[in-house]
């Protein structure tokens, strides 16, 4: 199938350019110019309307958090530690948080367990319109998600686990990944038999340096723990919620650690939130920290994300940073930069067209592409239907 | 840049002295001038002509007294912060038993208002342990009060290792139903842990050795001398019992609270005994507090044992750490003695004697000026360095 967007305005170098032109096929972008002459399938005509990359939220719990609904596949409240747990297992793809999100332009979503644990999890990138998880899919592994602070210690003070301090949940993950080092040591050298853990073959990408350890942490001191324990065992890191992560600025600038911020539009209903601004965005970014927004669903409803870019405008990033925070940006963060994020030929075909300036949050979704399926969502897109 | 002080009452070589000049250069002290010394030499020219003086500071001490900033051998400092829940309580691992492998270094919080507060009442370092509810409790860390980061107020991350005799383990545990419950129980744990350690050091040296346990590789650098044990005893039992078991497995000793350690003077005396005092001012709220004294650094001091005086953050503030040295003063300590267990002893027992608790050329430049005498509790600190950094 093929579709062309006609008289886009498309960002380029930085601004909205109009009288573009957008052709996808077979499910990739295949064409971006302003004179693109070919019979396609599907013509829209778009007179001025602002066409952006599919919006990518990298860290949620999309399909995992069951809506309307108290029984939940979000966490495994009474286990110790779970890095074996995939996404994969859990999602419903017919939850109506994924209409919500495709509704909400987004295209992309990280998914991952809830951070009630010390290790929750295994993360996965899935794209919203798959009728099957396995069909939306994009990449299984794509790092574990480390949890720290009060979220961890309040599961240990609810289900009296041994370890209920801050010094505590650092030692059980310490402990974890020294026996992952030594497992995988032992397995590779071939001498010895070994039985397979299935805790363990989860972390074996992790323990070589293929996916990084995406570390949930809102205090300084707590993102700081997980700096000394990725430099310890020599892992890549990702900085998730990172709500004081604007106190380390140089920190993280040094050492190149991206943050997935937020969700910044929730009130400060614990401790470790106290220090959280709108700001954190601009004055990361300033330093040179890659910053993607998130808006950690449920945490805040899906259709939050264009909102959180709109905040973080409002206290100061541009337009371009702020576009890029929930498209670009998550998209390298999520290591799928070559074939998400951006409008740009050879891209998977993930487009939104929004009435307005997407981040003008008056705008509505007119039309969504994911993969190339065309989701239509007003009355005004008039589809053309080629010979 | 350089920052000097000039004139005013400095704590040198044990006693308080007339200065004429202190001098700071890259967080280290570089030259200490007496009155007295420069009185003798009279007006004599260097013999060399000096390069023109490197732009800085100069601050007129007149009438006060400077002293190196004050080190507290044993608190819990931001591991419970005060004035918040439950949440930011990471003080005890109190269904842990044994968790050598827990470190205090892991969950500082820099912003806890305890820092403040102890630059304010003249401190300037500080140990950092676990607290006393298992045997074998963690990791302790020794850190500058002073940081954005855990990084960057770290002297050592790792210095020693926490037990704890008597009733807290023993009521921690037996109230949960557990072993152990008695004194015996206690023991008990710790030495079949350090047996576990001594052996899987043996085994980890052969070739069959493939897994690593971290509550043993924890329990190594101890083992092996490399940091201190640090044993938590009131009573002069428990006390006996820590010098028992670090004997069979020859630790490097340090007691902590010591507090009837005034009854067991002369071994203690015998054992070269290094002990962190306190917190006396803390009330008797448990059975082992109740021969709690003034008395007791006095009378250790005068058998020849290294006597700190701690706090034990947040038990007793930080800030009370030189009224505890003024009460020792009242009940006959000498007020020499009475300030070098806030300086000079507690960084002979943290092992850094080399570099901190005293004003000396070449240490660290962590230098507090009072507006009166530091025991007299009325006093204030007027400026407080940090390696060489004004913080107050």
């Amino acid at each position: 199938m093929s579709i062309i967007f006609n008289n886009v305005r498309i960002i380029m170098s930085g601004k909205f350019f109009p009288g573009q032109k957008v052709l996808v096929e077979k499910g990739k972008i295949n064409m971006v110019g302003s004179s693109i002459h070919k019979n396609v399938e599907k013509s829209i005509e778009c007179n001025q309307k602002y066409l952006v990359p599919g919006l990518i939220d990298a860290h949620s719990h999309l399909g995992l958090f069951e809506s309307c609904s108290p029984m939940n596949d979000i966490a495994e409240s009474w286990a110790e530690i779970t890095p074996h747990l995939r996404p994969l297992d859990g999602i419903k793809m017919r939850d109506r948080a994924m209409e919500d999100a495709r509704r909400a332009g987004i295209t992309t979503c990280m998914v991952c367990p809830a951070s009630e644990l010390p290790i929750a999890g295994i993360c996965s990138i899935l794209k919203t319109n798959g009728n099957s998880a396995d069909v939306g899919l994009i990449v299984e592994q794509a790092g574990v998600l480390m949890s720290f602070g009060e979220l961890p210690k309040a599961n240990a003070r609810m289900t009296e686990k041994p370890h209920s301090t801050r010094m505590g949940m650092t030692a059980v993950i310490r402990e974890t990944l020294m026996k992952a080092q030594d497992y995988y040591a032992a397995k590779q050298s071939k001498k010895v038999v070994k039985d397979r853990e299935i805790d363990m073959e989860a972390l074996i990408p992790l323990i070589r340096g293929e996916v990084p350890m995406r570390a949930c942490a809102h205090r300084a001191e707590d993102i700081m723990a997980a700096i000394r324990i990725a430099e310890e065992f020599k892992l890549k890191l990702v900085i998730e919620h990172g709500t004081e992560a604007h106190l380390l600025t140089s920190v993280l600038a040094e050492k190149k650690i991206p943050v997935v911020l937020g969700p910044t539009l929730l009130p400060r209903f614990r401790e470790e939130l106290n220090e959280k601004t709108f700001e954190s965005a601009i004055i990361l970014m300033d330093a040179g920290v890659d910053v993607a927004l998130t808006c950690d669903y449920p945490g805040l409803p899906i259709e939050t994300l264009r909102v959180a870019a709109a905040m973080a405008m409002q206290y100061g990033l541009d337009e371009r940073r702020a576009l890029a925070a929930i498209t670009e940006i998550p998209a390298k963060i999520l290591g799928v930069d070559e074939r998400i994020g951006k409008i740009k030929k050879g891209y998977d075909g993930d487009l939104a067209l929004f009435s307005g300036h997407p981040l003008d949050i008056r705008s509505k979704l007119e039309a969504l592409v994911v993969d190339g399926d065309l989701f239509i969502f007003s009355n005004d897109v008039k589809v053309e239907m080629g010979s | 840049m350089k920052t000097v002080l000039e004139k005013g009452n400095i704590f040198y070589q044990g006693k308080f002295q007339e200065l004429d000049k202190l001098v700071i250069e890259k967080g280290k002290i570089t030259e200490i001038v007496l009155a007295s010394a420069k009185a003798k030499k009279g007006k004599a020219v260097p013999a060399t002509k000096k390069k023109p003086e490197v732009a800085g500071k100069t601050i007129d001490c007149t009438d006060k007294y400077i002293l190196p900033g004050f080190i507290d051998a044993h608190t819990h400092i931001s591991l419970e912060e005060e004035g918040v829940g439950w949440y930011d309580a990471d003080f005890n691992e109190s269904y842990g038993l044994a968790t050598p492998h827990v470190r205090a270094f892991d969950a500082l919080k820099m912003r806890d208002r305890a820092f403040k507060d102890a630059l304010t009442g003249g401190v300037t370092t500080a140990m950092i342990t676990p607290g006393s509810a298992n045997p074998v409790g963690g990791q302790c860390c020794i850190v500058k009060m002073v940081g954005n980061i855990a990084e960057d107020a770290v002297i050592k991350e790792s210095s020693g290792m926490k037990f704890a005799f008597g009733e807290n383990p023993k009521r921690t545990y037996g109230e949960q139903k557990k072993f152990p419950s008695t004194r015996m129980g206690t023991a008990a744990v710790i030495r079949e842990w350090l047996m576990k350690a001594q052996d899987y050091l043996k085994r980890k040296k052969t070739k069959e050795f493939k897994e690593r346990e971290i509550r043993l590789e924890a329990l190594i650098p101890l083992i092996e001398g490399k940091i201190q044990a640090r044993a938590h005893a009131h009573q002069a039992d428990d006390i006996i019992t820590a010098y028992r078991i670090a004997q069979e497995f020859n630790l490097d000793l340090v007691f902590d609270h010591c507090t009837e350690g005034h009854l067991i003077a002369k071994e203690l005396g015998k054992w070269k005994a290094r002990a962190v005092v306190g917190p006396t001012l803390s009330s008797r709220s448990k059975a082992e507090l109740k021969n709690k004294t003034f008395d007791t650094v006095g009378i250790l001091m005068d058998e020849g044992c290294v006597v700190a005086l701690t706090t034990d953050h947040p038990v007793m503030p930080i800030e009370s750490l030189s009224v505890a040295a003024a009460m020792c003063v009242r009940h006959g300590l000498d007020e020499e003695r009475a300030i070098k267990a806030i300086t000079e002893n507690p960084a002979i027992i943290l092992g850094l004697d080399k570099r901190l608790g005293k004003l000396e050329v070449g240490y660290d430049a962590d230098v507090v000026v009072w507006d009166g005498h530091p025991l007299d509790t009325r006093s204030k600190t007027e400026a407080v360095f940090v390696d060489g950094n004004k913080v107050i």
